[in-house]
């Protein structure tokens, strides 16, 4: 019972912490193709879009798969949008093979130490963020359901209305 | 005070003074369950996780906060509670980090200490490790002391000797375009060695290629070493082929492995490496001390609508005598924007992996399961629905024969951005007298799960009713998980 209470108090603490913009963590990454992925370099184009995914992980395949459509919307305004792929070693040969049959535009990074899931603190997969040019995270969303993509989008073209770009 | 909370709170407090440019974000992840084991007996365990991270230019202090608590007052002892963190510096060209880290040196064959929280794998090293970045290339360099954490059977568990010491570097070269060259040693003292000098020692070395779509791996290993407690030269190799080739709508991507002796440290049931494995279950054999495989998936979007995958996998002993045998077939289909249709079958065999106590010896069998499943959304706009149905039919056969089938039919109601409800129902047509230790004599198993999205940095799930447990393998890595009867609450949190 004591236990309880202390995870109701975990819940009543947390849920009530705010949702101001908190600053991102840089990170100096490589995508698919060995490129450099550099969150300043990234920024000086413009916002960032980044969710992260794994193979295994059904609904995260799912998100990206419904944000696809929108992607050159977003490309053109300057958005980088990024599919952060948090598969271990064993795995990265089958990232890029995968994620090229699915037509996937973003730029693909691996992550296989997780480095970035320890920066962003990702709890649950998948988790989005949006960071805005002033290197805020400006929204956070963990997991999706059928649907959700549509707040995501919603949230890019809203930065872009406040002229974020 | 010990002298690692003295550092820890002299971090914390120079970065909190320090005004300004401090960024803190902290996530929590917390769990209540209440359930009952396989005697009837209601158990509880309690699980908090909080990471605090704190970044000042460019230093950053990375915490963990963990604690478990099982049932009281009786298994008090195999509570698990620990403090780690990592202070770490980065300033191009340098990486320095000082307390608990991770470390994969190639892909895995000589070093792989990782953290799989969705697994809840979590085999770190603490100590230093230093990373210096200059001309495409990567230097690391670490010395450590492995701490390896696994969950199975409803408790969390350090599995390896602590006392034992990892020394190692790493050099990763990328100065020729398009070409990926490495090497590394790593050395490990253990207790079990024999006298000092009996260290065991893990070096090799890769070489990639990428032309055009096509991409080419090969990494090669080996071990020298002592095997402990009766000693004696312990030499071992492994070797890795991994082939791709992607082009927009066509992915292919084929493996070879051969590991003979390589997995460290001999004779245990944890690794400080751990060689792939081809297996997209997760099931390993040996766990790189006597396995052999190979494999191919092929992924191919025709037109958006559809897309297909193909996969056939096998890992086996060098003498056949045990093996995995694994075939996937996957189809999604999307007939229109509001609906998409998935339908997937997964043929495995597990030949004398798995053993069961019969008659005072302890016998190995062989398994085949054929697991075809369909599962349909379709999107309401404010509501989506979620209906699936799979089987598993199992025939495992060591000297008598036992076949029974597994049924699972789900739903899912959810209201985008906040909230999703799953109900579950599984049943066992029979269960063969023999397996009863393996697989229990539950024959239903309903289950409902409310997904509770109270902000989007904030998710609360609810869980209430029984599980089938099982087998479960990640990373060739399988545990038992005992069938689940109970509530969790679940609780995780970004701020």
């Amino acid at each position: 019972m004591k236990k309880a209470l202390i995870l109701m108090l975990f819940v009543v603490v947390f849920a009530a912490a705010g949702e101001e913009a908190i600053p991102a963590p840089d990170f100096n990454l490589q995508d698919i193709d060995g490129n450099p992925v550099i969150l300043d370099s990234l920024l000086a184009k413009g916002p960032v879009f980044m969710s992260f995914w794994a193979l295994w992980c059904k609904m995260c395949i799912k998100e990206l798969d419904a944000i696809k459509p929108f992607f050159h919307e977003f490309d053109s305004l300057g958005v980088n949008l990024l599919a952060i792929s948090q598969d271990k070693e064993r795995a990265v040969p089958q990232v890029k093979p995968f994620a090229k049959s699915h037509n996937w535009k973003y730029v693909v990074v691996l992550d296989p130490e997780n480095i970035m899931r320890e920066l962003y603190n990702v709890q649950a997969m998948p988790t989005s963020f949006i960071i805005g040019q002033d290197k805020k995270i400006v929204f956070t969303h963990q997991g999706y359901k059928p649907g959700d993509e549509e707040k995501i989008i919603a949230k890019m073209r809203e930065l872009f209305e406040k002229g974020e770009k | 005070m010990n002298g690692n909370r003295i550092i820890l709170l002299a971090v914390l407090t120079a970065a909190v003074l320090s005004g300004a440019d401090l960024r803190i974000n902290a996530a929590n992840t917390g769990g209540f369950w209440v359930f009952t084991d396989t005697a009837l007996q209601y158990k509880e365990h309690f699980e908090d996780k909080l990471k605090l991270n704190a970044a000042y230019g460019d230093l950053t202090l990375r915490s963990v906060f963990f604690v478990w608590f099982p049932s009281l007052p009786a298994s008090l002892v195999e509570s698990l509670t620990y403090v780690d963190y990592t202070v770490a510096y980065r300033k191009a060209p340098v990486n320095f980090q000082y307390g608990r880290f991770y470390a994969t040196f190639g892909r895995g064959m000589c070093l792989n200490q990782y953290l799989d929280e969705d697994f809840r794998v979590d085999n770190s090293l603490s100590g230093v490790k230093a990373e210096v970045e200059l001309y495409k290339s990567k230097l690391t360099m670490l010395m450590g002391k492995p701490r390896n954490i696994f969950f199975e059977e409803n408790k969390y568990k350090i599995k390896n000797d602590m006392a034992d010491q990892i020394g190692g570097v790493n050099l990763d070269i990328g100065l020729i375009p398009k070409t990926a060259l490495g090497g590394r040693y790593v050395r490990i003292n253990t207790r079990n060695d024999l006298e000092p000098g009996a260290f065991t020692e893990l070096y090799g070395g890769n070489l990639g290629t990428s032309l055009g779509p096509f991409e080419l791996y090969g990494e090669y290993a080996r071990q020298m070493g002592c095997y402990p407690i009766y000693g004696g030269r312990l030499s071992g190799s492994g070797m890795l082929f991994t082939g791709g080739f992607s082009i927009p709508r066509l992915g292919i991507m084929g493996q070879y492995m051969d590991f003979d002796s390589l997995g460290f440290p001999y004779g245990t049931t944890y690794r400080y490496n751990e060689p792939p494995n081809p297996i997209k279950a997760g099931i390993g054999v040996t766990r790189g001390v006597d396995e052999k495989g190979f494999g191919g998936t092929i992924t191919f979007t025709p037109f958006d609508q559809l897309s297909c995958e193909a996969s056939h996998n096998r890992l086996f002993t060098h003498d056949g005598s045990g093996g995995v045998y694994e075939t996937v077939g996957k189809l999604i289909g999307h007939p229109n924007e509001k609906m998409e249709i998935l339908a997937q079958t997964e043929y495995i065999i597990r030949d004398s992996i798995e053993a069961i106590f019969i008659g005072n010896q302890n016998v190995f069998y062989k398994k085949q399961e054929l697991k075809p499943m369909l599962d349909l959304t379709y999107d309401l706009g404010p509501l989506y629905v979620e209906a699936g149905y799979e089987m598993g039919l199992y025939n495992v056969i060591a000297f008598v024969k036992g076949t029974y089938t597994d049924y699972d039919v789900s739903l899912a109601v959810g209201k985008t951005e906040f909230m999703v409800l799953t109900l579950k129902y599984g049943w066992r047509d029979r269960t063969p007298e023999w397996l009863v230790e393996k697989i229990t004599r539950e024959k239903s198993w309903p289950l409902a799960e409310l997904s509770w999205d109270i902000s989007n940095r904030h998710n609360l799930r609810i869980l209430a009713g029984a599980m089938r447990g099982g087998v479960i393998c990640t990373g060739g890595v399988c545990r038992f998980e005992v069938p689940f009867k109970g509530i969790r609450l679940t609780m995780t949190s970004l701020f």
